[in-house]
């Protein structure tokens, strides 16, 4: 498949007298590939909206390459800007105009047909209330006038950060069959959020980032196989025998609740078959899988307390420089 | 086109704009009821004797001429109770800059040959503030708000985004200027038909207004680019309106003062309102009495220099252009955060 972004090496540190310096994107790489469903992901100030701002010529980098469509960002983005539609953070509309005016006024300056406003009207599910002014719509409607905007253009790759925001469960939903529906028509989306569980029912790859450095990236089974522990919830008449039987057979196995938790087994049959060799027959035996909030949480959160996250795919890392959170307003 | 289109109805769209053309056009309705409620047309007995004034008026200011050059040649002696000066040049009719005429005697008549000018004057500063005021809105209120981001995820072009703003915002404005000051002076005029007097209209005058009214159309327009260029440096509006008070406070007062006290000379150079009304007139004259100190001329010294109006244009061009490059220099290179 074909790189439709490309990321290298993407540095950018934020001067200011008041806060000094300040790394937000430190060595960076990112791949998404035609087709592909990509969630960006990071806690607060990791650094994601830096990336799409400086992906899309909004910031400058003070190093790295950075493709889009195959054309080097930011200097020749404007050759592929009309198949780009990207939202960064929540973009501000005019209050007084209608939804319908706001997006007409955009494509008159796009050059995209007046006729295309009425179609992602109705993509968004704001056709009936397109003649409302903006300054009465909802946070989750602004939103969903945000993501029209960026469809307006017919995009070959949709940016999306944060496209949930202020959607309700039903809007989230939408939004989710949206993006499902763009992406079965061939539109690359890339969209940023920190609503793991969205990400994980809609994208098919993954990237993390955690203070400004890549943590985790690939196809999303793969990322949480990495992460897969191999543990299994156990449940038995009397656990804590159950524990020694288990400890007994070299396994690591822990009373959790009223079940037990066993660790590093690669084939569940031989927890059933030691329990139940000594009388003790299991009422229930689950594999516990990672999901992607905790994979996140354990990526990221896990070097809360360590200077340089590891980067993937890196053996070394430059040291000595260290890596500071951002405020809210440099990348909230 | 596109942009420029699109950029016109945002900027039309403004409530700003919208409240600035709203006052604009209160103004003028003021101006032009009052003006219309305190005058009327003179009657044939007004008229016969603000003539009569006018021409005895005339005749007093030549006998005053001709008095002070008896006196200086000794013909009549000295009168120590009346003041003629020592140049009888400065009374002579002839090198007066108006002399009395009839509608100098005509309280409570509207003259439009008369009027025009400082009417005008009311109305370019109107609109030079309405110029600065929008312009530094148009942007800084874009920038605030993500509007230029958004513009920029469309045309990320920034130098095309930001040159199609200022075009559009200078399009505009003069637009609406040539509009306002062609719709105000014909009701001026209109007035001045109907219920006052016409004045002399001729061609002395149309030159003149005209020249007036080019002046400060240009002044309008640098005042627009200067608001933008400021709150498009700054990020802000308030920049703009800022940078405006802290130099009217700091430099058109306190550097006035200090100037003044360290017997600078010709200090009035160093202020941007001497530039700006010596453009709008099309020369200034000031007084310096540091220029007559250690003059050989002294006593007949008269201390005055004067700014014509190319080099006042000169300077205000250099500011504006100065500032407006810095912002797209800027601009190109600025982090949009």
């Amino acid at each position: 498949m074909s790189a439709v972004i490309e990321i290298e090496g993407l540095r950018k540190t934020f001067h200011s007298l008041r806060s000094g310096r300040r790394v937000a994107v430190d060595g960076f790489d990112l791949l998404v590939e035609a087709g592909q469903v990509h969630g960006f992901l990071g806690p607060n100030g990791s650094g994601k909206t830096t990336t799409l701002r400086a992906l899309l010529g909004l910031v400058r980098a003070d190093s790295g390459r950075m493709t889009v469509l195959g054309e080097p960002s930011p200097e020749l983005l404007p050759r592929v800007a009309g198949q780009v539609g990207a939202i960064v953070e929540s973009p501000q509309f005019f209050g007084n105009f209608t939804g319908y005016r706001t997006l007409r006024l955009l494509a008159r300056a796009g050059g995209v047909p007046v006729s295309r406003v009425d179609e992602v009207l109705d993509l968004v599910g704001l056709d009936d209330r397109g003649d409302e002014r903006v300054k009465g719509y909802s946070l989750g409607m602004k939103q969903r006038l945000a993501v029209a905007s960026a469809l307006l253009k017919d995009p070959r790759l949709l940016i999306l950060d944060e496209p949930a925001n202020g959607l309700d469960p039903a809007g989230i939903r939408e939004m989710r069959d949206l993006m499902r529906s763009l992406a079965a028509n061939g539109v690359t989306v890339l969209v940023s959020s920190h609503i793991l569980g969205e990400i994980q029912l809609i994208c098919d790859h993954v990237t993390i980032i955690s203070r400004g450095r890549r943590v985790a990236t690939g196809r999303v089974d793969e990322v949480l196989a990495g992460h897969d522990r191999h543990e299994l919830l156990v449940r038995v008449a009397e656990p804590e025998r159950a524990v020694e039987l288990l400890h007994a057979a070299e396994l690591t196995a822990v009373v959790d609740g009223g079940a037990l938790v066993v660790s590093g087994v690669s084939d569940p049959t031989v927890v059933s078959r030691v329990l139940g060799e000594q009388g003790l027959w299991v009422g229930e035996l689950t594999p516990l899988r990672p999901d992607l909030e905790s994979v996140f949480l354990e990526l990221t959160g896990a070097y809360e307390h360590s200077s340089v996250p590891r980067q993937v795919g890196d053996s070394s890392l430059p040291q000595g420089e260290a890596v500071i959170d951002l405020d809210r307003g440099v990348d909230a | 086109m596109n942009l420029v289109r699109a950029e016109l109805e945002r900027l039309s769209a403004r409530r700003f704009v919208q409240l600035m053309v709203v006052l604009l056009v209160l103004a003028f309705a003021v101006t032009a009821a009052t003006t219309l409620a305190g005058s009327h047309k003179p009657n044939a007995d007004e008229m016969s004797s603000a003539r009569a004034q006018a021409a005895e008026a005339r005749r007093d200011l030549e006998a005053t001429h001709q008095e002070c050059l008896a006196r200086q040649s000794g013909t009549l002696p000295a009168d120590t109770d009346r003041y003629f000066p020592s140049d009888c040049s400065e009374i002579d009719p002839i090198r007066q800059d108006r002399l009395p005429i009839p509608a100098d005697y005509l309280p409570g008549v509207f003259n439009f040959a008369e009027q025009a000018q400082p009417l005008l004057y009311f109305l370019i500063a109107f609109l030079v503030l309405f110029g600065f005021l929008v312009g530094a809105s148009y942007i800084g209120a874009d920038l605030t708000s993500g509007g230029v981001v958004n513009l920029l995820l469309w045309r990320p072009r920034r130098l095309t985004v930001l040159a199609a703003k200022l075009g559009t915002l200078l399009g505009a404005v003069l637009v609406l200027a040539l509009l306002a000051s062609v719709v105000y002076l014909a009701t001026f005029w209109v007035i001045g038909q109907a219920a006052g007097l016409p004045g002399r209209l001729d061609g002395d005058f149309w030159r003149s207004l005209g020249a007036v009214h080019g002046r400060g159309l240009v002044l309008v327009l640098l005042a627009s680019a200067l608001g933008f260029a400021i709150a498009t440096l700054g990020r802000h509006t308030s920049a703009a309106l800022g940078a405006l008070a802290a130099y009217a406070v700091v430099w058109e007062l306190g550097a006035r003062l200090v100037l003044e006290i360290v017997d600078a000379r010709k200090s009035d150079l160093f202020m941007l309102s001497s530039h700006i009304g010596a453009w709008l007139n099309g020369g200034a004259r000031f007084y310096d009495e540091q220029l007559c100190r250690g003059s050989t001329d002294f006593p007949y010294c008269e201390g005055f220099y004067t700014v014509t109006w190319l080099p006042a244009l000169l300077v205000l061009l250099a500011i504006t252009g100065g500032l407006t490059a810095a912002a797209f220099a800027v601009f190109r290179r600025r982090d949009l955060i």
